[in-house]
């Protein structure tokens, strides 16, 4: 039988705070600030049968498709963006044993795929095991990484891992771009990398964030990825961790969005995962989910156990809940904050035309700039 | 009913999860490769569940064991039609 993770007891900050009226929800509590925003959004928009993502998703799944794994906070560059704020290691990190037993939890509530982020994945002690145990148990594998520390031995030693993707980091087509955002050298160093495993036959992603910079590079880093037989994956930035700083700086400008949509069109090879929905208001529906799966099918485990809505929305006040206090199957299932954050209603998009083709855009992105979330999403293209 | 003339086989790196509303269909890997879907017909994913667990991914043979109405058949097989565009099952004249 599996060992659930269940660890060292964590007072919560408090057992004051408001419960979810609903009765099945008792994990944790809710901070009275995201309370009160999630409350201001109104009553969630009941899709019409049949149409689109959100009647799937609604009211969340069994179990996550995708669990980000943030399973450590070291790492060896410091990008100006790094959503987590990643540079350290943090004292309660999970050990390997409490990451193996939660490897096989989510086995247990088959969950599909883990994509490991971080820091940086190979600064995890416990990587190997891990990945061993997640081949063993038929979880698909990604790992985010920078690529730096990919050596031809660990190259090599991955190959025995399957199902097994790898997503190398670049965020420019040139070093001048890229090293402006990751760090002095670590364009040479990435490549380098992605060579490493390009030589073992890996399945390999180049992903880049689009930025105000990185979005005249674009051709240049398909021609990168395809130098290295893989594909362009694009994501869009958010304003959390470290990136809440570099935000104005960084973010794309609307023209730059629009053409953009353009190009994602001519060039239908290039990966999206899913994080442009809300671009979809220009008019052209992108590929993909139309709406946020935020904690409905997918959610963020961080390097000290805490279970936050997606990678993107790392802020205290939307933890729903701690391994080091709860197994991971009550929290996705019965934890208050999710049960209110799923049923958020559409706030300031109300009434508007292309609700239902954006959804109301990133929840995250509107926490982080505003720390509202009854807003348009700070990007929406039609403001 | 005369024997189905096509063979429907299930992709071995499929994957199958019941849902409230039926289920999801997985094929190795998120949104950025393979495939995804909600299927929203408990009956098709029971049905693809026990071709799996029992008929070793053999829909065929799972079909034919099923005392399906000849109306039943034909709607589970413009399903399994569909799925095979999808990328999910394999099909063999």
């Amino acid at each position: 039988m599996t060992q659930f993770v269940r660890f060292v007891g964590r007072r919560d900050y408090s057992t004051s705070h408001t419960q979810a009226s609903n009765a099945q929800a008792t994990v944790g509590t809710v901070h009275p600030s995201a309370l009160v925003a999630m409350q201001q959004t109104g009553e969630m928009v009941r899709p019409q049968q049949g149409r689109g993502s959100q009647h799937f998703l609604q009211g969340g799944l069994s179990a996550p498709i995708t669990v980000t794994w943030e399973i450590t906070a070291a790492c060896n560059i410091a990008c100006v963006h790094c959503l987590s704020s990643s540079g350290k290691r943090r004292p309660r990190e999970l050990t390997t044993a409490q990451s193996l037993a939660l490897v096989d939890e989510l086995a247990e509530m088959q969950v599909f795929q883990i994509h490991f982020g971080g820091g940086e994945p190979f600064m995890y002690h416990g990587i190997w095991d891990v990945l061993e145990r997640c081949s063993q148990r038929g979880l698909v594998m990604c790992i985010s990484t920078n690529g730096t520390l990919i050596t031809q031995e660990r190259a090599r030693r991955l190959t025995q891992f399957q199902p097994l993707y790898f997503q190398v980091s670049l965020d420019g087509g040139t070093p001048q771009t890229n090293d402006r955002i990751r760090g002095a050298g670590v364009f040479q160093r990435a490549l380098r990398g992605l060579e490493l495993l390009a030589a073992e036959n890996h399945s390999l992603t180049v992903n880049c964030v689009l930025t105000r910079y990185s979005f005249s590079e674009l051709d240049q880093l398909r021609d990168i990825a395809a130098s290295f037989g893989s594909k362009l994956r694009v994501t869009r930035l958010r304003p959390s961790g470290r990136g809440q700083e570099v935000w104005d700086d960084l973010h794309p400008t609307r023209e730059q969005y629009r053409d953009f949509t353009q190009w994602l069109e001519a060039h239908p090879d290039v990966l999206t995962a899913d994080s442009f929905f809300h671009l979809n208001a220009f008019g052209n529906k992108l590929a993909g989910l139309d709406i946020c799966g935020a904690a409905t099918a997918t959610c963020c485990i961080c390097p000290e156990g805490e279970v936050y809505p997606c990678a993107f929305f790392q802020a205290p006040e939307f933890e729903a809940g701690n391994l080091h206090e709860h197994c991971f199957k009550d929290i996705w299932r019965d934890s208050t904050l999710f049960t209110f954050y799923r049923n958020m209603g559409a706030g300031a998009c109300t009434g508007c035309g292309q609700y239902n083709t954006c959804h109301g855009g990133c929840p995250a992105t509107k926490w982080f700039v505003h720390q509202k979330l009854n807003i348009r999403d700070p990007e929406c293209v039609l403001v | 009913m005369a024997q189905s003339p096509v063979s429907y086989r299930l992709v071995s790196e499929v994957k199958i999860r019941r849902e409230h509303f039926g289920g999801i269909l997985y094929k190795y890997g998120c949104a950025d490769r393979g495939a995804m879907s909600f299927i929203n017909s408990p009956q098709l994913i029971e049905f693809l569940i026990a071709g799996q667990q029992q008929y070793g991914g053999d829909l065929g043979a799972a079909l034919a064991a099923q005392s399906y109405s000849a109306a039943r058949k034909q709607k589970l097989c413009a399903a399994l039609d569909d799925l095979a565009k999808r990328g999910y099952i394999q099909v063999e004249d």
